[in-house]
């Protein structure tokens, strides 16, 4: 499903986050990413969903390799993978409904197609009561549940979350790594970083430990 | 469909935006406008002294007046050689009695010219040449005014092509109007959106993140820019046809002392259209430079 060859990352100024990463995920497989801060788990994620491109290797996400592709092709590939941001990257002048109701907009879903699979995801989430609520008004937990929402709502075969239970106390990170497997569960490929040990032993699934921009033991 | 339903959001999105602040969508609009109407006046004043000299007759002609003393042989051999000349096209005759009468109705002469014992004006011909290139008319000056009992020979048409030349200066200061003040509406429409795509900026970065397009970004923005253009554009013609509607009625009272009626053309439908859609099309422009500047691009490494 993700296959990372040889893929290196330069970031313009010179600093390099990944140095000839190999990697395999099938599908349907859930792959936790662990390492220090700065160790790429973050460059990693972001190459595996199309945010940013490899400087050297290859990367193929479902079959296509992201080097080859287009701005607009990469663009649609977006669209098929959930990508769960650090900082939850929310629209804090609309609603929370608005804002998981973003990526359907852009696919061009109709508006009641669009508000059912909304109200779905909010749902699986437990955020249906909040629908008409700015995200400002959500605390941590609740935000990132949102983005949660937002990445799951154009049904992606590939979830990919950054340190989902980053700043959250035990209790929260453990309803959002139960979210993660049971979205494992149904079949979805998830890809998520953490350095959070509790959380890992929850997920029980492969680790990927990166250190300094390379795989580990 | 999907991409029906992905214009009329933006058209709905770019809407909502100018409805969010009308205040401000008013004064863009209206500075817009005012930049087009300026040339819109210019064109519509500039077709009005077109239509106005439209009926002049500008068709190069030579008068050729006779000495008092020419006789009626005189005057028919001065026509034989006249009508005989390569260049003539038409020739009239004037006989002097009809010239006295024309004076006396067309001015205010009348009385001066009955103490008079006699009728000072000579027999003329008018003849229509076929040419107003300068050596050609002088060559028949010439040999017109070397004719036997021929007194004078006028070729009184500089003017019109002197007119010719105002009319065509007048239009390229106009071309030069409409591409300073396009280019004006195209640079306002950019600062404009540069200014809705900074306050947009996070919903721009998260778009993208969450797989838009390029065109998708740009979208609402472009309608965006249209609809100003579209509007200022409107604006601009209703402004125009009030200018006009005013100044038609001060030209209405100059009419009686003149032949012809006197009035002020506005511009024709299709080319009111035209104004409108090209502004719209202006502001399209702008609206696209200023987008696509501040697009996060996903290229591939250099």
């Amino acid at each position: 499903m993700i296959q990372f060859s040889s893929v290196s990352k330069r970031y313009p100024g010179g600093h390099e986050a990944l140095r000839g990463v190999t990697l395999e995920i099938a599908g349907g497989e859930m792959v936790a990413v662990t390492g220090h801060s700065g160790a790429g788990k973050s460059t990693l994620l972001k190459l595996a969903a199309g945010i940013e491109r490899a400087s050297n290797g290859t990367v193929v996400v479902n079959g296509q390799n992201l080097g080859a592709l287009g701005e607009t092709a990469l663009a649609i590939l977006r669209r098929r993978v959930g990508f769960i941001f650090q900082d939850h990257k929310l629209l804090y002048d609309r609603s929370c409904h608005d804002n998981v109701a973003l990526p359907l907009r852009i696919a061009g879903f109709g508006r009641e197609e669009a508000g059912k699979r909304v109200r779905a995801a909010l749902d699986k989430v437990g955020l249906l009561d909040r629908e008409r609520a700015n995200p400002v008004a959500l605390s941590g937990g609740e935000q990132q549940r949102l983005c949660i929402a937002r990445a799951i709502v154009n049904r992606p075969s590939i979830l990919i979350a950054d340190e989902p239970t980053g700043n959250l106390d035990a209790d929260y990170a453990r309803a959002i790594v139960d979210l993660f497997v049971s979205f494992n569960q149904v079949g979805v490929t998830v890809l998520l970083s953490t350095h959070d040990e509790a959380s890992i032993a929850r997920l029980g699934c492969r680790r990927v430990a990166l250190q300094n921009g390379a795989v580990g033991a | 469909m999907t991409w029906l339903r992905l214009h009329l959001h933006a058209l709905g999105e770019a809407l909502r935006r100018l409805a969010s602040q009308p205040v401000a969508s008013a004064l863009s609009i209206l500075v817009l406008a005012v930049a087009i109407a300026l040339p819109l006046v210019a064109a519509v004043a500039l077709r009005s002294v077109g239509a106005a000299t439209a009926h002049l007759d500008t068709d190069p002609h030579v008068n050729v007046y006779l000495a008092l003393d020419a006789s009626d042989d005189d005057v028919k051999r001065i026509g034989q050689a006249l009508r005989n000349h390569p260049d003539a096209a038409s020739v009239r005759f004037i006989p002097r009695e009809q010239a006295l009468a024309e004076l006396k109705s067309t001015t205010h002469l009348a009385e001066l010219l009955d103490t008079l014992d006699r009728n000072p004006l000579p027999h003329a011909y008018t003849v229509r040449v076929r040419t107003t290139d300068a050596p050609r008319i002088a060559k028949l000056r010439e040999d017109w005014s070397a004719l036997p009992k021929v007194d004078q020979v006028l070729a009184d048409f500089e003017w019109s092509e002197r007119l010719g030349r105002w009319v065509r200066f007048g239009d390229r200061a106009l071309l030069g109007a409409w591409l300073l003040l396009g280019a004006a509406v195209a640079l306002i429409v950019a600062h404009l959106i540069r200014l809705q795509v900074l306050t947009h900026r996070e919903e721009i970065e998260v778009s993208q993140l969450v797989g838009a397009t390029a065109a998708d970004v740009r979208r609402p923005f472009l309608y965006h820019g249209l609809l100003q253009g579209l509007f200022a554009g409107a604006v601009a013609l209703a402004a125009a046809g009030g200018v006009a509607a005013w100044a038609s009625y001060e030209l209405r009272a100059l009419t009686p002392s003149y032949a012809t009626e006197l009035k002020v053309v506005f511009l024709p439908l299709m080319d009111s259209l035209a104004v409108a859609l090209m502004a719209g099309g202006l502001g399209f422009l702008g609206a696209w430079s200023a987008v696509s500047r501040e697009l996060r691009h996903f290229a591939r490494p250099g």
